[in-house]
């Protein structure tokens, strides 16, 4: 009668975060592992999509957090620092990638940052023989010459290469490629060009040429490749970007005693990120906003930067405010240094002879990445101008692909997302959301980590990830009508959603909306004519699957099921240690959320020869609403049963942390007693029939093989 | 809809003794809705009956089913491969779905699982209230869209009775008088002269087969 498909079939929606992520990470998946306390299968979805989850955990702009749909209720899920957790506590500095090669194509990729790294790691994986040419000494490109050591430590670069050459890849630094024709002769099949942009753009004003002006990336190329450049006291930093702030903060931990960014337009309008913008300004940067460098003249030892005040005009191509000079509000500023990070270009060395786009970058086609020269494939900033570290892996990831296309003389096929993604939350469905405040992971104060290029920001301690990782609201895994035919329409959905979700459209049907339910189960729970699914498969099965799982491997009887909320600490802390009671006949079911437990599961339990059966739900740490109320009536309707089948109501028990003492010794008590209800019942059965006290269940010997 | 509860398991168990394998069917429709014989109380059934046999011993086979609706034949003839081997059908459909099973399968014993209760309607989530009385002489149109028949313990045509207190009813204290009820409604209604009326005893008859064929 049930469709066989909807079993193992996937109907969730593509949540906003995996829309938003250039790598389509299973973020809504990892979230809620990481929530459960799995954390190795948390690391093991990460690294499905990701190729180098360690470097996107310290330094991803994470556009996901921006399309958060809890950031319309509160804050975003802190989806980057959960992944950081996961990356630390999973082991993922154990984990091998195994690569043989099965092609004899060489592949060549020019350029060792990240989007290059994507590209060899992917094309040895398809079986590829790939060399990564290098022009600096180290390896990583702006991994490690753009970002500062405060942000993304050496260490995680370093892991990840000796990682790829562990793969094969072979790494020949110090060789800056000047003429594609050479790879090609020297038996390059493809290459992959990802040089990036490293060319400092000018500001073009008279005296910028000259000691004591320098541009932003040169400048921190410097300083990460181990120089320490003679900066003096007062530094001012040009620009609005990441570079800028990244510059002003690295010039503070070089000793600066006084570092000021100037930025033509307001603070809303910096492209900055607002996390980077707010630690620099704790480390005691200041900002000068609507403020514009005319001409810098040089007295002594000293620039005298002459600036203009500016204000915002009309909103200009890229959308914002034009910013215009305001006539005679020019002033002085003196300075020691001054940092020029308005932007970077790609450098291509002529001989590369590719077709050059906008803004001196290297113009691809959009689906095969290829260039104009067969063979030679080009992306990362190169193509784009600066851009972002997870724009870069997503893209060299993709050349791979294209190029794997490219060498099977395949046309390639566009990827395309079958599945439609979340729509926005309606304020309605917002205003009944529970609001769970934001938990962000620790951070070095201020005054120790401007002494110093040690990281920053810390990682969460295992109570904090699991709190910030339970807030996500799960997108698209909620629930579906199945079978409209089966439907009776009875609005028992209606009736018992907490936030309102189902509703009957024009025609009568009843609909649940996918874009507003909040994924909590009561209404699959209820549905008198069982046709509400989870659209999550896991989510629909796991309750099934381990009443399945413990009717065949089960422990002989007497036996004791518990239901378990497997969220939160409740979930991994305490009761994970009952797994190892196995022996003394508890049998624990991990539940995603009390709320999911149907009657009938609280039945089967029995069924299968439970004496006893408690549910431990996570109380007031839910996420969800009325999770508890509605097990606790289904809990209530299984007792009434129990007491006409003649058993004891007792049998069967709710507990929720904060209710009564310690929960281990609530159970304690519980099972003593139903262990004496047991004992009475044999009692009873041995008078009633006057036979062996074992076979006086006389269950289906079936469910009573001994482990 | 028709509203119905379902049986105390002793009695189910008592029922279905003689049988060895049982087929439980349930009703996609009136059952569902009002929780009594819907697929979920179908497989809650099914669990229950078989953990009160392993206490006494004793063992049927069932077999879970649900149908659209047990009350028109063709329905019922979806059965017909599925009871080959059934002994018994304990259905959770209303009277008239048992009924309707028992003519089809002449030689196959029907069992009621529920008690059919009432015509009623749902007040909120797991509450439903009589409403209508099927008597063939409706006059709602008189008494303000409020059945005195259903509503009023005496079922009375020209009350109230003596008895109500503060509005309530004297045979149940918890139970609205129908009959304020109506009083105040056609005072809303501004037809208080059909309180003034005297409506003659109701006509017991009631049409036991309605046709419809032209």
């Amino acid at each position: 009668m049930r469709a066989k498909i909807t079993t193992y079939q996937d109907r969730t929606l593509i949540p906003p975060c995996q829309a938003a992520c250039p790598l389509h990470m299973r973020i809504r998946e990892y979230v809620d592992l990481i929530a459960q306390g799995r954390i190795m299968e948390a690391l093991k979805v990460i690294r499905e999509d990701n190729p180098f989850p360690s470097i996107c955990a310290h330094v991803c702009t994470h556009p996901c957090e921006e399309a958060c749909r809890r950031g319309k209720v509160d804050k975003p899920v802190a989806i980057r620092a959960l992944k950081r957790f996961a990356v630390e506590f999973g082991g993922d500095r154990m984990v091998e990638i195994e690569a043989e090669t099965r092609r004899k194509e060489k592949v060549a990729v020019v350029g060792s940052g990240p989007a290059g790294m994507a590209c060899a790691y992917y094309l040895r994986r398809l079986g590829y023989p790939v060399t990564i040419f290098e022009a600096h000494s180290e390896p990583g490109g702006m991994l490690r010459v753009g970002i500062p050591r405060y942000r993304l430590p050496r260490e995680i670069v370093q892991r990840e290469f000796d990682r790829l050459i562990r793969m094969g890849v072979e790494l020949r630094l110090n060789t800056r490629v000047v003429s594609l024709d050479l790879l090609f002769e020297m038996g390059y099949q493809a290459v992959f060009v990802t040089i990036g942009a490293h060319q400092g753009l000018r500001l073009g004003i008279e005296g910028e040429e000259g000691p004591g002006v320098v541009d932003g990336a040169t400048f921190l190329r410097e300083v990460n490749l181990g120089l320490k450049p003679l900066l003096g006291e007062k530094v001012g930093v040009v620009g609005g970007g990441n570079v800028a702030i990244d510059a002003a903060r690295t010039a503070l931990r070089l000793g600066a005693k006084e570092v000021r960014v100037l930025y033509r337009r307001g603070p809303e309008e910096m492209p900055a990120s607002e996390a980077e913008v707010q630690q620099a300004k704790e480390e005691g940067v200041q900002f000068d906003y609507l403020v514009a460098p005319l001409r810098i003249e040089r007295e002594r030892n000293k620039l005298k930067v002459i600036c203009i005040r500016m204000k915002l005009g009309e909103p200009d191509s890229s959308g914002r405010r034009r910013p215009v000079p305001i006539e005679g509000s020019e002033f002085p500023l003196m300075l020691d240094t001054l940092i020029v990070a308005i932007g970077q270009a790609p450098q291509l060395p002529e001989d590369f002879r590719l077709r050059i786009g906008k803004g001196a970058t290297i113009h691809v086609d959009p689906v095969s990445l290829a260039t104009n020269r067969p063979g030679v494939f080009a992306g990362g900033d190169a193509v784009t101008g600066p851009a972002t570290v997870v724009e870069a892996l997503a893209v060299g990831k993709r050349a791979a692909f294209r190029i794997d296309d490219y060498l099977n003389h395949r046309y390639p096929v566009p990827e395309k997302e079958a599945r439609p993604v979340v729509g926005d939350l309606l304020p309605e469905t917002i205003a009944m959301i529970r609001k769970i405040s934001r938990m962000d992971p620790p951070h070095l104060p201020p005054e120790v980590r401007v002494k110093e290029f040690v990281p920053v920001e810390m990682v969460y301690g295992w109570e904090e990830a699991i709190k910030e990782a339970r807030r996500c609201l799960k997108c698209g895994a909620g629930a579906e009508i199945f079978s409209r035919d089966r439907c009776a329409s009875c609005l028992t959905c209606l009736r018992v959603c907490p936030y309102h979700v189902p509703r009957l459209n024009g025609t009568g049907e009843v609909e649940i909306p996918a874009d507003q339910c909040q994924a909590c189960g009561i209404c699959v729970a209820q549905c008198p004519a069982k046709v509400i699914i989870l659209r999550k498969p896991q989510d629909r099965r796991q309750i099934a699957e381990e009443l399945n799982h413990l009717a065949r491997y089960g422990p002989s009887k007497p036996m004791m099921v518990g239901f378990c909320c497997q969220y939160g600490l409740y979930g991994t802390g305490v009761l994970s240690g009952l797994y190892r009671e196995k022996k003394a006949g508890v049998y624990i079911i991990p539940v995603s959320c009390v709320g999911k437990v149907e009657a009938e599961h609280l039945l089967e339990a029995f069924r299968l020869g439970a004496e006893g059966v408690f549910v431990a739900g996570c109380g007031d740490q839910c996420s969800r609403e009325d999770t508890a109320l509605w097990l606790g009536r289904r809990i209530e309707k299984v007792r009434e049963s129990l007491g006409e089948m003649g058993l004891e109501p007792e049998r069967i028990k709710l507990f929720m942390p904060g209710e009564g003492r310690d929960l281990l010794e609530d159970l304690r008590d519980f099972s003593q007693k139903v262990a004496g209800l047991y004992l009475a019942s044999l009692v009873r059965q041995e008078v009633k029939y006057d036979s062996c006290p074992t076979e006086a269940f006389g269950r289906d010997p079936t469910h009573d093989r001994p482990l | 809809m028709i509203v119905a509860q379902q049986k105390p398991l002793e009695e189910i168990l008592r029922m279905i003794d003689p049988y060895e394998r049982i087929m439980i069917l349930g009703c996609g429709t009136c059952m569902t809705v009002c929780g009594a014989g819907g697929e979920r109380e179908v497989a809650f059934l099914q669990k229950a009956l078989e953990i009160a046999e392993s206490r006494e011993g004793e063992k049927h086979t069932f077999i879970p089913y649900t149908l659209k609706r047990q009350c028109d034949p063709e329905f019922l003839d979806l059965l017909t491969d599925r009871i080959e081997d059934v002994d018994a059908i304990l259905s959770l459909g209303c009277g008239v779905g048992v009924q309707a099973l028992a003519e089809r399968f002449s030689d196959l014993p029907i069992l009621p699982g529920v008690d059919t209760s009432f015509l009623g309607m749902a007040k909120e989530w797991g509450v439903w209230d009589e409403r209508c009385a099927a008597c063939g002489h409706c006059m709602l149109g008189e008494t303000a869209g409020i059945c005195p028949i259903t509503r009023c313990a005496k079922g009375i045509l020209n009350g109230p009775c003596a008895g109500p207190k503060g509005g309530k009813c004297e045979v149940d204290g918890e139970r609205d008088c129908a009959w304020v009820l109506i009083y105040r409604r056609l005072e809303r209604l501004g037809q208080l002269d059909k309180m003034r009326r005297f409506y003659p005893p109701r006509n017991f008859e009631r049409p036991k087969r309605i046709l419809r064929r032209t």
